[in-house]
């Protein structure tokens, strides 16, 4: 460690964050020297533009050695020449940041083996940048780039060459009722050989957006980032909001927010095994799971107000005490646990469901490293990782639960991991509703502080969440990036479908159960 | 599996508890009845849906996913959604309209027979709802392609979609 900080121009310690700003010519050195000597895994990578502030660009490497609950962030600052050195040859995990700070910022990764656009499509203007602070962009041009008929910069799909290959081209609109995105599957019969996924169709500007409005309003926007992780998103905003403003939030906020955290896994959880089986073709897999997922959104309705658990976090704390409904909530539990029971025996017990799901959609470690894959799909990989044990927050740290993973790798390993987890929250549902919590609500915070900044993060149903906030001079947001769970994922879905058959994909891809929403931003 | 077979052929209960709204007040009973005659009526018994997600957050789309679960279950009224727009009666559409989604959405309009009933479902769908003034999206259905009918809710839940299908059609009734 020594060594990078020996080189570094400033560092700056906050809480578990160590900011280790070094020169263009150390900048690849250092992140190579995480990844490489100490195995530290890239959690995030974003750029900002503070030459408002400090009159440069700035590119932020988020890494955490495991072992240690330490943020390292190498930070490099661009000023004249806006030419950075990608780190991409030596850390896979970073192509696509890379791919994303160049459309959203025009800075770009010398070295980089794709600089292909990857958020903004083809017929975004040229030489445009919406997170830049002095972007703008007339009425005509954005009407013309929703129009999607001129192509101002075309995208090439890799293309496979050879006897007997052909292209499947699939969505952006598709059969059921799931999210748009574009697939294009190269086939060797019915085999899959390649597959490039084309996402970002939902993209809506939100970073951008959170720049409009204030902090506090941003917990509503961080809310709906990605419907089925609502809850999780908003926790890791707001914690990211909190540390910035320099507050501990009470033991009974922690608390409420643990416990939600853990009842919006379960219900993602079971409704994905649920859903799997609509891959397989076993519809009474497939109405059994829907039916304990929604008396659990039920139950979330009674106790939030909203099925998805808006409108419970706020910056400083939570709104309301739900540990006063504690018997409805132990009551629910109870009858789903036994219904769980049953329906995973059900599961299990049907040959033909999970002959499907054995070998099928086999992603190996090694991939899964260098990509940097995330939550169950890692796990399921047998990667050892779960933020709630690496960087223990809330209540994780008191509670006794284990981070399970399979070495397999295949869709019957996603399922289990999720089985498990799954029982696991329930048995961390029961342990905190056993005690008794102290505090208020939620502290008041009035006033951010200008020209600060700091990181959030929590594990959502699907891997590892994080926000990172900065203030401007006035207090107001300068940047606020986050980092979905399914942004790390995606990339690897491709590796996991090849050389499986094409009907064999809406499993797979139902398996990760990744959110577009979440990954196009 | 035989267990369960047995269990569904001698117990009469439901599986779980009919959401309060169904189960107490008469009026969402006259919901469902009126939702049923309309169908019955004006769709031929059969409403076919088809469902477009224009960049919403997917909480939309997971309401819309639990209409067909087995308590909810709006088969049975006629209603199902379908896989292609050819053949769609309605479009449900959520999300605010990305202007990455703009083209397609008009695509797949254009690829639906008329008569087609275009709704917007959801607050984003709407007016753009929390992403209104984003520069990457159009501010709702209706800047895009015209819409017939508004489901406000954010997202709005099951039941709330039900009962806007259902004054969908007395709208329909009235117009028809
Ligand atoms: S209306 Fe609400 S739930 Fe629906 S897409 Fe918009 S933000 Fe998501």
């Amino acid at each position: 460690m020594e060594e990078i900080i020996n080189k570094a121009v400033k560092t700056k310690r906050l809480f578990n964050e160590l900011y280790i700003e070094v020169r263009k010519d150390d900048f690849k050195e250092a992140c190579v020297y995480l990844y490489g000597k100490k195995r530290a895994i890239l959690r995030l990578m974003f750029a900002t533009d503070e030459r408002e502030i400090d009159t440069a660009f700035k590119i932020y490497t988020v890494f955490s050695v495991p072992g240690t609950d330490k943020f390292h962030i190498i930070v490099l600052p661009l000023k004249d020449d806006l030419i950075f050195p990608s780190i991409t040859p030596d850390i896979p995990a970073a192509h696509w940041y890379e791919r994303e700070i160049r459309d959203m910022f025009g800075l770009t990764p010398k070295g980089h083996p794709d600089l292909r656009r990857l958020v903004l499509h083809d017929s975004f203007p040229c030489n445009s940048f919406p997170l830049r602070k002095d972007w703008n962009i007339t009425e005509p041009e954005l009407k013309e780039w929703g129009k999607g008929l001129v192509q101002k910069e075309p995208y090439s799909f890799m293309k496979v060459e050879g006897e007997g290959i052909y292209e499947i081209p699939v969505g952006p609109v598709h059969a059921g009722i799931i999210e748009p995105g574009h697939f294009r599957f190269s086939a060797v019969g019915e085999t899959i050989f390649f597959l490039e996924p084309r996402l970002f169709y939902t993209h809506k500007g939100t970073e951008k957006h959170f720049e409009s409005m204030s902090f506090f309003d941003g917990v509503k926007l961080a809310e709906r980032v990605s419907g089925t992780s609502s809850f999780s998103h908003s926790t890791a905003y707001c914690m990211a909001v909190e540390r910035m403003a320099g507050i501990e939030i009470t033991e009974k906020a922690k608390a409420v927010r643990t416990l939600l955290l853990e009842l919006e896994r379960l219900y993602n959880h079971i409704g994905d095994i649920g859903n799997m089986c609509a891959g397989t073709g076993l519809a009474v897999g497939y109405a059994g799971g829907a039916v304990i997922k929604e008396k659990l959104m039920q139950l979330n309705e009674r106790l939030a107000g909203s099925r998805y658990l808006r409108g419970m976090n706020e910056i400083g704390g939570v709104s309301k005490d739900i540990f006063i409904q504690a018997d409805d909530i132990l009551n629910i539990i109870n009858e789903v646990t036994k219904e769980y029971k049953d329906f995973m025996k059900l599961l299990t017990g049907t040959v033909s469901h999970i002959e499907r799901l054995e070998n099928t959609g086999r992603l190996s470690k090694d991939i899964a490293v260098k990509l940097g894959v995330t939550g169950v799909a890692a796990r399921a990989s047998g990667i050892n990782d779960d933020i709630r044990k690496a960087h223990p927050h809330l209540l994780y740290d008191k509670l006794d639960f284990e981070a399970h993973t399979m070495a397999r790798g295949d869709v019957f390993a996603r399922m289990m991991v999720r089985a498990e987890e799954a029982e696991c929250s329930i048995s961390m549902i029961n342990a905190l509703l056993e005690n008794r919590y102290k505090g208020e609500l939620a502290a008041s915070i009035k006033e951010i502080p200008p020209c600060s900044s700091a990181l959030g993060y929590t594990e959502t149903p699907r891997g590892s969440v994080f926000y990172w906030v900065m203030s401007d001079k006035n207090g107001r947001p300068l940047r606020v990036k986050f980092r979905s769970p399914s942004y790390c994922n995606w990339p690897a879905v491709p590796f996991a479908v090849h050389g499986n058959i094409v009907p064999d994909f809406p499993l797979c891809n139902k398996s990760f159960n990744l959110s577009y929403s979440g990954c196009d931003m | 599996m035989i267990k369960q077979i047995f269990k569904n052929l001698t117990t009469r209960k439901n599986t779980i508890d009919v959401p309060e709204l169904l189960a107490l007040s008469p009026e969402s009973v006259a919901h469902f009845v009126n939702l049923q005659k309309g169908i019955d009526g004006i769709f031929n018994r059969s409403l076919r849906i088809r469902q477009i997600d224009a960049g919403s957050c997917n909480a939309c789309e997971w309401e819309c996913t639990a209409l067909t679960n087995p308590i909810y279950d709006i088969q049975r009224f006629g209603i199902d959604f379908v896989a292609s727009p050819r053949h769609a009666d309605m479009l449900l559409i959520t999300g605010p309209v990305s202007r990455q989604m703009e083209l397609a959405l008009k695509k797949t309009c254009l690829a639906t027979p008329e008569p087609r009933i275009v709704v917007a479902c959801g607050d984003c769908a709407v007016d753009g709802g929390i992403y209104k003034g984003s520069y990457a999206v159009t501010n709702g259905v209706s800047n895009i392609i015209p819409v017939d009918f508004y489901i406000q809710g954010c997202p709005p839940n099951p039941m709330q979609i039900i009962i806007g299908i259902k004054e969908l059609i007395e709208y329909l009734k009235v117009k028809v």
